[in-house]
């Protein structure tokens, strides 16, 4: 080991290392301290150390991969997520060499036998340019050489989390260059603790200064689990101009701080100013004389760009505690809400209403669709998170070889689509037991799509005549009810007979059991992966990973119902619609038709308040742009995509670009399309393989590919361009390949010698 | 009805959106700089059902349509492409990115490979295979060395590893 690059630096002696080495918090610190402000103990573990594991593991090289694997500017977030995921598991399962272990260790007991808090201290981390808040991992009230160890290594890993790498130019990454610094300091225990600002951040020019303070560790207050005190004070007087007292068990009614308490952080924060010529950001704890620093960095400026979603999207990350009111708001207030309306809304009968009434009614459902879809965006989304903190716990215990062992737990859940599956398979079943049903069914299949959209069960009617008849019928009733009222673009599927009875009679040939050979995810079962998971955590640790897995499980269940539930309400504001153009239609006022997308309602509201408004025009939405030329001599042999679903299986593609191609899948066909929406997961049991230009490892299409044991490749940018129906494709979803073509020298062998086919 | 958790992650500017594009120029173009960037091919024949490699010096025409390389007539290659004139040239960038698999792009041409004799095709890509190589001027025309034009009927370009396009040139396609 080069001396002038040790592994380990006590906190003491950082004031003299070049921050190539000790990283941005640790030099902040190790000043502040040499000025004479106090700091905990502790000590850096140096860039040199992160550098030596990652050549002895080789990890530059499977982060390199990782992020080589497809352009960051074409993955979506949870792409991204994925990926970090990926590179945080390699990192937890690699062994940190001996010797940089046993140095850690000898340095931690050095400074103290209580816990210790692990930090990370990146290159140019709290630094003027830019600010890496949250961006990094920290571990605090970490205890036990084993568990130091550990945080160490999520510390490096968080140099490649979902957040850096969405800030990667910001932050110059680069696998082969990138370094990542540790802080560990002891952890100090006191009554108060909190944060300060030298001046307003959300304005710098009022010169105030901003302290807020929370009753016990700083953590509670960074995490959002505590609403602090907060004082607002005048810069040049050092007078309090202002004072509220944080919601907690009770309202307070005195300040957590004395003045003279309140004091000692501000003179803190003018110290601090002196000392880097920058108003400060800092975190602090104790009070008068224990007053001591945490963390001391410049103030973030920066304001959120609107076109940049990149700040929503870390917004997607809710803590446990923002987690757990999140699962009871959604499961016990919202989702019943969304769900009661909808019924509600179908209930209604639109068609002996007055025109004005029929206005009213779409206006409502127009309103409650934007305020169901402000509520996704809002609460429904970030929810959905639970499920990949359950997958963060799961790997953070286990340590599984693979990192998405964790999907076993939220297996066999009992999700609205899943009842609408077995339901189509139970119909499909019952046709199949029935060949004069399913005869008759066929003969009557087209008669159905031809008539108006709503009375195709109508057309059906005859099937009571059959043996068995009535309750299929019945059941087809429920379906199309109950779990067809969705949309999918501005169309109906409960309307779409012409889909629905071609899928049906279709899943009915092909069987109970397809004749491919399906690889059933044997090693994720949910009791065997759940036990697992008890295991690691141990008896201590019990109660929270049940909580984990509790918030987890109903995450990702609802996050599959939101989507069909808000789709019903939209359903429901197009059957209103519908009707309204019907009126319009029938009494010779549209004079041309559209689409029926959002911006013909309101031309169809108002066509039926004015009734002396004589004809309307609807809209028509631009349609997309043939892309065949990108087919021309150029095509694709193999597509590399996210392996989303195990298994191998070959056939032709047919392209699902929506409702209208629905009826067109045949078994054993390869369905290729944007992403399987929750309403369209009914398809997914014909297909032999799902390829999805849409990546992700919990996106929907995935999760019930894996369930059904059907390949699934996804994250293919390309794949709705490259692919189209008829191609013969194999898709390797333990790889995440696509195949285009059979492996031939066709034109080879037909050139001639003189270059003449 | 769509989602707002679907759009990329594209920080300024609109959302990347997965048609359009012209994936054939983007293809054709990498495939003619990866050729101008490299010098030097496997070249891959065959005899007795035995496969054979050798390293050659090549030249390409503009439209990546023909590939030129010489040898020495009394080597096995000449005398393999004598008997089978179906070849397959390898061109990648391995050895600038020995440490990253992911950056490493390859293409293999596959073609039928034709013996010039003197005349005017022998002097336009005697000329080719010089100005690219003008150490080799002499050997190229040497009466001991035979003059190769290999016509490319279909290019392979892998990259990322495992991301592979066809590429059919001229009028093959």
């Amino acid at each position: 080991m080069d001396p002038r690059q040790p592994w380990v630096v006590p906190l003491s002696a950082a004031a003299d290392c070049p921050e190539e080495l000790v990283g941005g918090k640790t030099a902040k610190l190790a000043r502040a301290r040499s000025a004479g402000l106090v700091v905990p103990s502790g000590f850096c573990v140096t860039t040199r150390a992160y550098k030596d594991f990652l050549a002895e593991s080789r990890l530059s090289k499977s982060v390199a991969m990782e992020l080589g694997r497809k352009p960051l500017e074409d993955m979506r977030w949870e792409e991204i997520w994925d990926t970090a995921l990926r590179i945080r598991s390699e990192f937890l399962r690699a062994e940190i060499p001996d010797g940089i272990a046993s140095t850690i260790c000898l340095a931690v007991a050095e400074i103290t036998r209580g816990p210790v808090a692990v930090r990370s201290s990146a290159l140019g981390e709290d630094s003027a340019g830019f600010s890496f808040a949250g961006l990094h991992e920290s571990v605090v009230g970490v205890s036990g050489e084993k568990a130091v160890l550990e945080a160490v290594r999520r510390v490096w890993a968080s140099l490649w989390s979902d957040a850096a790498l969405l800030y990667r130019r910001e932050l110059s990454l680069d696998p082969m260059q990138s370094r990542m610094a540790v802080l560990v300091q002891e952890v100090i225990v006191e009554d108060r603790s909190g944060v300060a600002f030298g001046r307003d951040p959300r304005n710098l020019q009022s010169d105030c200064a901003i302290v807020e303070a929370v009753p016990g560790q700083c953590a509670l207050l960074v995490d959002g689990a505590v609403d602090p005190d907060r004082w607002i004070i005048r810069r040049p007087t050092g007078k309090v101009v202002q004072w509220r007292g944080g919601v907690r068990d009770q309202p307070a009614t005195d300040p957590l701080l004395e003045p003279k308490d309140l004091d000692n952080v501000f003179g803190l924060l003018t110290q601090v100013e002196t000392l880097f010529g920058w108003p400060p950001d800092v975190e602090w704890t104790g009070r008068s004389s224990q007053l001591t620093l945490l963390q001391a960095r410049p103030i973030s400026t920066t304001e959120p760009d609107q076109k940049d979603n990149r700040s929503w999207y870390l917004s997607l990350r809710p803590g446990t505690r923002r987690l757990r009111d999140l699962a009871k708001r959604v499961s016990e207030d919202l989702i019943p809400k969304l769900e009661a309306e909808g019924v509600q809304f179908a209930s209604e009968d639109l068609t002996s209403c007055s025109d004005d009434a029929l206005a009213d009614a779409v206006e409502l459902r127009l309103d409650a669709l934007h305020k169901w879809k402000k509520i996704y965006r809002d609460d429904f989304i970030p929810f959905a998170h639970g499920v990949r903190e359950l997958g963060r716990y799961y790997n953070d215990a286990v340590h599984p070889d693979d990192p998405y062992e964790f999907v076993g737990l939220v297996k066999g859940q009992d999700m609205l689509a899943s009842r609408r599956n077995r339901l189509f398979a139970q119909l499909a079943g019952n046709l199949r037991d029935n060949p004069m049903l399913k005869n008759r069914l066929t003969r009557l299949a087209d008669r159905a799509a031809s008539t108006a959209q709503t009375d195709w069960l109508q057309a059906l009617q005859p099937l009571r005549e059959i043996a068995g008849g009535d309750e299929f019928l019945d059941e087809l009733q429920r379906l199309a009810r109950d779990f067809m009222d969705i949309t999918v673009g501005s169309k109906r599927l409960t309307d779409q007979a012409e889909s629905i009875l071609p899928n049906l009679l279709e899943l009915a040939g092909s069987g109970p059991s397809s004749n491919r050979e399906r690889e059933h995810d044997e090693t994720h079962d949910p009791q065997e992966v759940e036990a697992r998971l008890l295991e690691a955590v141990g008896q201590g640790r019990r109660d929270e990973a049940i909580e984990v897995l509790r918030v987890g499980r109903l995450s990702w269940r609802l996050r599959d119902d939101d989507n069909l539930l808000v789709s019903r309400i939209e359903s429901q504001l197009y059957r209103a619609v519908g009707l309204g153009v019907e009126r319009l239609r029938a009494a010779g006022r549209l004079l041309k038709e559209g689409d029926l997308s959002e911006e013909a309602i309101p031309v169809i509201v108002d066509a039926l308040r004015n009734r002396s408004q004589r004809t309307i025009e609807l809209p028509l939405r631009e349609a997309s742009e043939s892309k065949a030329s990108v087919r021309s001599s150029v095509k694709p042999r193999q597509l590399v995509g996210q392996p989303a679903a195990p298994g191998i299986a070959s056939g032709l593609v047919r392209m699902v670009k929506g409702p209208d191609s629905f009826a067109g899948l045949r078994s054993g066909q390869v369905l290729v399309c944007d992403a399987i929406q929750p309403m369209m997961t009914h398809l997914v049991p014909l297909a032999s393989a799902v390829v999805e230009r849409r990546g992700g490892m919990l996106i929907h299409g995935a999760i019930i590919a894996r369930e059904l044991g059907i390949p699934c490749v996804n994250g293919i940018v390309d794949a709705m361009n490259l692919l189209d129906d008829a191609d013969f494709v194999t898709v390797d979803g333990n790889l995440g390949i696509v195949t285009v073509g059979p492996p031939e020298f066709d034109i080879e062998l037909e050139v001639t010698s003189d270059g003449k086919n | 009805m769509s989602f707002p958790d679907e759009p990329l992650i594209v920080p300024h500017g609109d959302e990347k959106v997965a048609e359009g594009g012209n994936a054939s120029e983007d293809i054709v173009a990498g495939i003619g700089r990866l050729i101008h960037s490299q010098p030097f091919a496997v070249l891959c024949t065959q005899g007795q059902g035995q496969p054979y490699g050798s390293l050659v010096a090549y030249a390409m025409d503009d439209d990546l349509c023909f590939a030129s390389f010489a040898t020495p007539r009394a080597t096995r290659k000449f005398r393999l492409l004598s008997e089978c004139d179906h070849v397959a040239l390898l061109i990648d960038n391995r050895s600038e990115f020995p440490d990253e698999l992911m950056k490493v792009e390859a293409v293999t041409a596959t073609g039928r490979a034709a013996l010039l004799e003197q005349g005017e095709d022998f002097d336009r890509w005697a000329s080719l295979l010089s100005e690219r190589h003008p150490y080799l001027a002499r050997f190229v025309r040497s009466s001991s060395c035979g003059l190769f034009r290999v016509e490319i009927v279909r290019y392979l370009h892998v990259c990322r590893f495992q991301e592979v396009r066809q590429w059919i040139p001229g009028n093959h396609g």
